[in-house]
């Protein structure tokens, strides 16, 4: 029976670039997808592009890439990726200029389309209405903040990618999940409506595309006795049939695979599981069974689909503010008390200062700066804590009415503030996120595959 | 007697926009219907009502022996609007650790 070997690369834009390093060189997979891009990702890349053009994809690909060209060749290892992110040309270029330079000869695919930035407001002539998902809102307020506007798309340019031949694929905003589940549709031939067959995809997909938290990453259950976290492997889905498939990892590494790495996986940003909606396919994952078959390896079984949704999803970031944050450790004796007594002070001289805030937010890290008021109460006195004061504003003028306040309160208050950190305060951008549905038909994606020597 | 989730449970939580979801799992099968019981999705609002202010739906998982909990409104905003120090509530799992549950005596 023909089996695929499918394997996560990365799990996040930053993520560790010797995990698909020593993926390609260590192991023989089929195909490496590596997962650039969280709901965030693409407002910042289309920052990073307008202050200078060239910039605007995950610059980490490419020095991965050099890297594995060679194994690449030699295995048939195929790679996809939404590195591209907001600038797939630059990322192609490149990818392009390292083939060369590297004397192999490798087909490059890519799609364009995702970014609608440019011809949102045509389609919003259209009539597309482009409500808010959550709240129902009318997107027009928000359309003069405008930072990007992607469409997440699904298999079908990927497909046509790999079907003209493509081994290296740079896409934009694909889900996450269509770079696992185009290449199983493209091996076995999967019918376009076996919908379990694409939700099996999906569920590679999404047990592969956060790379080391279904290997032993972020794992609640046993983490004290990961072996060898500092070189851990990063997830491979070997399929070979529709509604199943077994998850293992990169040879020889560190890490793991148990029914509890891959429970902990499989419920990640799933909301309802009888209905996780991609563009390809409602995948089922409540009937879900698992089973240690033998050491790190589970077999996942009893993955459904259900028919494709007519709409796809688009995401719009936009500039909703300012934000400031300022840090002030104090110490032992009564670290708290002089802690609160900053912030108090802090308090007083914004309202001297007429500040305009949308939300002001004060913690202490050491106590509660990550469980709120769930944290529980101090009956011991702190060694140390460290003030946290964090303002949101509408402008940067408004924000920067912090950034002098915070060198004084070192002197205003009680004694042994120990250092600052962070140094002065700048406020950073604050970029909201419109999710919104938009026909399907609405955007045309296109998939190009060039030969490169 | 009464002990926190923290000893019978393990989980991971991930964000969606300002939306947060927790699959938590009985480390040991006969703990699922202590949790089926307790864990009930009242008791999940009660818990995280002075940081979550939408609603709480309960998914069961039986043959995984564990629960996936996802909060509307959980993540003051969302992650990229947030001022929380834990701007993804990647710290909400253990939060839930805290949750106290009563399991028979050890005999």
């Amino acid at each position: 029976m023909k089996t695929i070997r499918i394997g996560g690369g990365q799990g996040f834009w930053g993520d560790l670039n010797d995990a698909p390093i020593v993926m390609a060189k260590q192991d023989k997979v089929d195909y490496i997808a590596c997962d650039y891009l969280a709901e965030l990702t693409l407002s910042i890349m289309r920052r990073q592009q307008e202050r200078r053009p060239e910039a605007g994809y995950a610059r980490d690909f490419i020095t991965v890439i050099k890297q594995i060209l060679p194994d690449l060749k030699e295995k048939g290892t195929k790679v996809i990726t939404n590195a591209g992110g907001m600038n797939v040309k630059q990322a192609v270029a490149l990818v392009k200029q390292a083939i060369k330079e590297s004397g192999l000869n490798f087909k490059i695919g890519y799609v364009l389309g995702d970014d609608v930035r440019e011809i949102l407001p045509k389609l919003r002539e259209q009539g597309i209405t482009m409500q808010h998902m959550d709240t129902g809102e009318d997107i027009d307020r928000i359309l003069p903040n405008m930072v990007n506007a992607n469409v997440y798309f699904g298999v079908e340019p990927i497909l046509e990618c790999l079907e003209g031949g493509a081994d290296i694929i740079i896409l934009g905003r694909s889900t996450d999940t269509a770079m696992f589940e185009a290449p199983l549709i493209h091996e076995f031939g999967w019918k376009a409506d076996d919908w379990d067959a694409r939700a099996t995809g999906i569920l590679a997909g999404h047990l592969c595309e956060c790379g080391a938290q279904a290997t032993g990453g972020n794992y609640d259950y046993d983490w004290r006795n990961v072996p060898r976290p500092e070189f851990l492997g990063y997830p491979i889905a070997e399929v070979s049939k529709p509604g199943e498939l077994i998850m293992t990892k990169t040879k020889n590494t560190g890490g793991l695979v148990t029914t509890q790495s891959i429970k902990e996986q499989l419920m990640y940003e799933i909301h309802d599981p009888a209905s996780y909606i991609t563009p390809d396919v409602v995948a089922d994952f409540s009937k879900i069974t698992l089973e240690g078959i033998e050491k790190d390896h589970v077999l996942v079984k009893g993955v459904t689909g259900h028919p494709r949704p007519d709409s796809l999803k688009m995401c719009v970031g936009y500039l909703e503010g300012y934000r400031s944050v300022a840090y002030l450790p104090y110490s032992w004796p009564d670290a708290l008390e002089k802690a609160k007594m900053a912030a108090d002070i802090l308090d007083k001289r914004m309202a001297m200062k007429n500040l305009q805030a949308i939300r002001t937010h004060i913690d202490y890290l050491g106590l509660n700066s990550l469980h709120g008021p769930l944290a529980a109460e101090m009956h011991e006195e702190l060694n140390e804590v460290c003030l946290r004061y964090a303002i949101m504003t509408e402008t940067k003028a408004e924000a920067l009415k912090l950034t002098p306040e915070i060198a004084p309160v070192s002197n205003l208050n009680g004694p042994a503030q120990g250092c600052f950190f962070g140094g002065r305060i700048k406020p950073s951008e604050v970029f909201a996120l419109w999710p919104t549905l938009i026909p399907r038909d609405a955007v045309k994606f296109t998939a190009y595959v060039e030969d490169v020597k | 007697m009464k002990v926190q989730l923290r000893k019978i449970a393990h989980g991971r939580c991930g964000d969606k926009s300002d939306t947060s979801n927790i699959c938590i799992y009985a480390r040991e099968p006969k703990y699922y219907k202590v949790m089926e019981e307790q864990l009930t999705t009242e008791a999940v609002r009660r818990h995280f009502e002075d940081i979550v202010y939408g609603d709480v739906i309960r998914y069961d998982l039986p043959q995984l022996d564990g629960f996936n909990f996802v909060m509307h409104h959980a993540l003051d905003g969302g992650a990229t609007r947030s001022l929380r120090l834990d701007s993804l509530g990647k710290c909400l799992e253990a939060a839930l650790l805290r949750f106290e549950v009563e399991i028979p005596d050890e005999e």
